[in-house]
This record gives C-alpha cells, structure tokens and sequence, in this order.
C-alpha cells in the first residue's frame, strides 16, 4: 500500500494538500487539507457593516 | 454585502438587481473556460501528442464537430508549429510539468491538437470578454462598484458619464463574442473529449448531496428564491425530488479542523453561533504526513442538514434539471445524448466537467437578454441604481442578523452576519472551497474531494494524473508537489506536476 501527499493543491481563498491511501491500484482512503489560515472573520469583527463586503470579497 | 442587506432590511433597486446578474453571468462563461482550457484541459489532453498530428486531418476533425472559423490545415500547421518550438527548447513554458506520454490519456493526435490550439485561442478571447465586468465593476477581479443598497455608478442613456446607450452596445458586442466562443469551441470540444474517457462517467461521484441557493435574481426581494438557476436540495441522487433551502440547516463542526470552539469541537453550529478562533495542532513543518485521526485542515466541517454535501455547476445544474429548468433540461439531454450515457453519468467526474460546460452555455446565452432588460429599464425612466433610506447608521436597530445566499461559479457561498450597536460582531463566511474540500466531521463522514477519490484507479502512483482529474473537476487548480512514499513512510521520490 502507498501513500501520497500533493501539497500544495491551491485553489483561490487558500491551499490545499491531499493525502490518498493507494492499494491494488485504487484510492482505498483519502483526505483533504486547507493548509492556510484564512482569518478574515476575524479582520471584520467590530468594522462598519457598510466596508466588510470591500474586504471579504478578496476571499 | 447581501448579508448586511438582509441584516438592515434593505432592497435594492431594479438597474442593481440586472448589473449584478451581468457581473455574476460574466463571470461565470469566462471563470468556466478557463478552468476548462487552462486548469483541467491538460488532464485529458496530451500537449506533446499534438505533434504526432496531421495539420489536414485534424481540420477535417474540426470542421466536423463545428464551424468555428479557425480551422484550416494551415492554422492547425501553424499552432502545431509553436508547439513543436516550445518542445525542441526544452522549455515548455505553460505546458512544463505535464504527465506527458502518460498511459491515461486517450485522444488521437488530431483531437490534440485540436485542444491546444483552442487552449491558446481561449487566453486571448477570455481577456476580451471579462471587460464587459470590468466596465460595470471598474476594475477585474474584485470589482470595486458595489455599495449596500446598490452599485455606485449612475446608469443614464442620455450622459457621457454613465452606463448610456454605448456602454448597452459595448456590452452586447462582448456577450455574442462570450457565446461565439462557446458554442462553438468550448462545448464542441467538450463533447469530443469526453466520448473517449466515458469511463469516468463512473468514477468521482463522491458524496450523494447537491446544494443551490440559487443565481440571478429575478426580483428584488432579499435573498430571494425567485432565480433564474433555482435553488434547492438533493438528498441521495434522488432526481424526483428537490427540497428547498434553509439556511438554518447549515453548520460547521471543528472535531477535525484547527479551531476551538468556547464549548464542543464536535458541536454543529449555525453560523450566526460560528467560531474561527485558531488553534492549530498539526506538525511542525517540514512534515511527512498530517496526524488524520485528529484535527487536520483549516477547513471546517460544513455540512447541509448534517450531510457531507457537493456545491459548484454540478449541483447547480442538477437542482436545475430536477425543477424542469426548460433550457438547462434541454441542453443537458442533448449532451447525455450526444454521449450516449443516461442521468446517471451526470454523478461524476466527467458529469462534473460536463456540467461546468453546460451550464456555460445556457448562462452566455442570457447575457444579451439581461443587457436588453437593463436597457429596457432604463429607457422606462428608471434611472435608480441605490437605495439610500438605511445608509446612516442612525436609521439602523440596535441588533441585527442577516445572511447573504449567492452562487459563486465555483459554488454556494453565503455570509452570515450579526449586528451590534452598528458595528459587526460576528460574521461567517462558508464558502465553495470551504463545503467541497470540508474534512470529516464529528461523525466520521468524509467531506465530497475525500469521498470522491474513493475507488479511483490509479496506475503509477508517481504520476496520479487521476486523482489530479477528480480534484480539479471541482475547479481547484495550480502546481502540486507530490511526495510518494513507502507504507513504512520513507520517502521514495518527490515531483512536481501541473
């Protein structure tokens, strides 16, 4: 049985890692991992309503 | 900005409304094309095959399957030309770190070459169309016009400085070159590429839930159900039945990503209840593997009524097809026809790819139709484009909640808000990425990337172009480094691939 990791698989509001279990030639396991800390949530808390969407939409 | 709206009570006018659906209807044809051509295209299609072509034979190819203009033997020999440079100088450019010559691609020649020179064609045609977002958003990506309560730029058919009768001309012009493109290319080249992988109409199915909050909203009531791409639930592949959506019914657990909820990492939480406080425990970089059996992903557990569910144009197009969506039923029968494969090809990997396609054409055909609706408003006289009655935060209660339902082309995505003395005190993003690439949750159940590998074959684990199929049939993209170890967890060889 092998396994893989593809890290960094990135998509655009982050990074993402897969690890598949191979065996007798077919994924038997896999699992998928966002390897960045996004935390814009935390950068509106307590902002004007009217700004947040100025800010999130660079998600 | 949806989400505060909803929050204030606020409706937006008329002109908004429309503006908003072009910029989302642009958006997706272009964002569509090139996730096709440029991030998932070379998964099927070998670039160093092309040149094994015959320039004649592959534009009697293309002259079959449509009749895009570009097709003579000259062009194909030209295009195959660039190729043939790029190769001989051993730098690939935007071809390197591909599996070429890998036993899983399928095309003849000719199709490749076919696929390249349409691969460069769709860079240039994508850089033209997007200006239609750019016009209305002031810049692309991240338009820049928007405004609670509205957009920002006036619409007058009669000034020099605002959306006029030009900009109407300017943006049409760009809608007939959008749907040119394809129906001509892209959907063409769709439907050739896939008769010869059929066999991935059974694999990558993944988790058995699909979710729309619906698009392009037909009326200006908050959050509303009235949409061209209609919202709804589907439970378990069941076809005959679309159940609607509730946003109380989405929660996020952290059992297995890094974050700490005040009370119960295994407790499912509406946004509105939602946490983001880090609270990473995974290795210390560089690492082999991550510790799975505990927290792994920065990703929360998001789930639809407690179910690991999939977002994006499958989805769509499946709660689309299950209402009897006229248009989206036609041209997904003629698609399963053209295939010769029944609904059920629809839940996997091709179905995926398949219904990006799709649903790319239906969305360019509307362009136009919205262009003319902005103009037929506005020739009534309706020249409002914000609603100002909550601007001040004076007009505002002292507490307030909202969310915002909207359908991103990579899929569902909603904020929840809550308002305190007229500052933000919570607010929650659940994002495509987020519902698609979810971990497991509290309960064990997979998140849809991770169910849908399962059972994937894949024939040189150092060069797993197959689960790279399945992941970016999603619309993920970028470089992976792929590290192949031993089941002891040595490492035997480390590549790069695109």
């Amino acid at each position: 049985m092998a396994k893989i990791a593809i890290d960094p698989v990135t998509r655009i509001e982050g990074h993402l890692r897969i690890e598949v279990e191979i065996d007798g030639g077919k994924v038997k396991d896999a699992w998928a991992s966002g390897t960045m800390w996004r935390g814009l949530e935390l950068i509106v808390k307590n902002r004007d309503p009217r700004e947040v969407w100025a800010i999130l939409s660079r998600i | 900005m949806r989400a505060v709206e909803n929050a204030l009570g606020i409706t937006i006018p008329e002109n908004a409304r429309i503006i908003r659906n072009l910029i989302s209807g642009i958006q997706y044809v272009q964002d569509h094309v090139i996730h096709f051509y440029h991030l998932h295209a070379l998964d099927w299609v070998d670039v160093t095959g092309a040149l094994k072509a015959d320039p004649a034979k592959t534009a009697a190819l293309a002259q079959t399957i449509s009749d895009w203009p570009n097709s003579s033997p000259t062009y194909f020999k030209a295009v195959q030309g660039k190729v043939k440079a790029l190769v001989e100088s051993g730098q690939l450019g935007i071809f390197s770190n591909g599996y070429w010559g890998h036993p899983a691609y399928k095309l003849p020649p000719e199709a490749n070459l076919m696929a390249v020179a349409h691969y460069l064609e769709a860079l240039e045609w994508q850089k033209d169309v997007i200006r239609m977002q750019a016009y209305l958003g002031a810049k692309n990506p991240h338009p820049q016009t928007f405004l609670v309560g509205g957009m920002s730029m006036p619409v007058d058919p009669n000034s020099q400085n605002a959306i006029n009768a030009g900009s109407l001309q300017f943006m049409l012009d760009l809608a007939k070159k959008a749907h040119d493109f394809v129906a001509k290319v892209y959907i063409p080249d769709l439907l050739a590429v896939a008769s010869f992988y059929k066999e991935w109409a059974s694999i990558g199915g993944g988790v058995p839930n699909y979710l729309s909050y619906g698009e392009f909203q037909l009326d200006t009531k908050s959050n509303t159900t009235n949409c061209w791409l209609p919202a709804g639930f589907i439970r378990n592949r069941d076809l005959s039945k679309v159940e609607p959506v509730d946003h109380k019914k989405v929660t996020e657990d952290v059992a297995h990503a890094w974050y700490k909820y005040s009370d119960d990492d295994n407790k499912a939480k509406h946004p509105w209840e939602g946490e983001s406080t880090p609270n990473y425990t995974g290795p210390k970089p560089p690492y082999e593997f991550l510790e799975t059996s505990k927290k792994y992903s920065w990703v929360k557990a998001i789930r639809y009524d407690g179910l690991s569910t999939e977002v994006g144009p499958l989805s769509r197009m499946l709660v689309a097809y299950a209402s009897g969506h006229k248009r989206v039923k036609e041209v997904v029968d003629m698609v399963l026809g053209k295939l010769g494969v029944g609904p059920a090809a629809l839940f996997s990997t091709l179905g995926r790819t398949a219904a990006r396609g799709i649903e790319t054409l239906v969305t360019a055909e509307m362009l136009p139709i919205w262009i003319n609706e902005l103009a037929a408003n506005m020739k009534k006289g309706d020249l409002k484009i914000h609603n100002g009655e909550k601007w001040e935060p004076s007009t505002w209660p002292q507490e307030a909640k909202g969310y915002g339902f909207h359908e991103a082309p990579r899929g569902s995505l909603c904020h929840w808000v809550v308002i305190k003395d007229k500052k933000v005190a919570n607010y929650q993003c659940v994002v495509p990425g987020g519902w698609n690439s979810a971990p497991r949750d509290a309960k064990g159940q997979r998140g849809p990337f991770e169910e849908s590998l399962i059972g994937t074959p894949v024939a040189d684990p150092k060069k797993p172009i197959e689960i790279l199929r399945t992941i970016h049939s999603f619309d993920p993209c970028m470089a992976c480094a792929i590290h192949i170890v031993d089941k002891e967890g040595n490492e035997l060889i480390k590549v790069r691939a695109k």
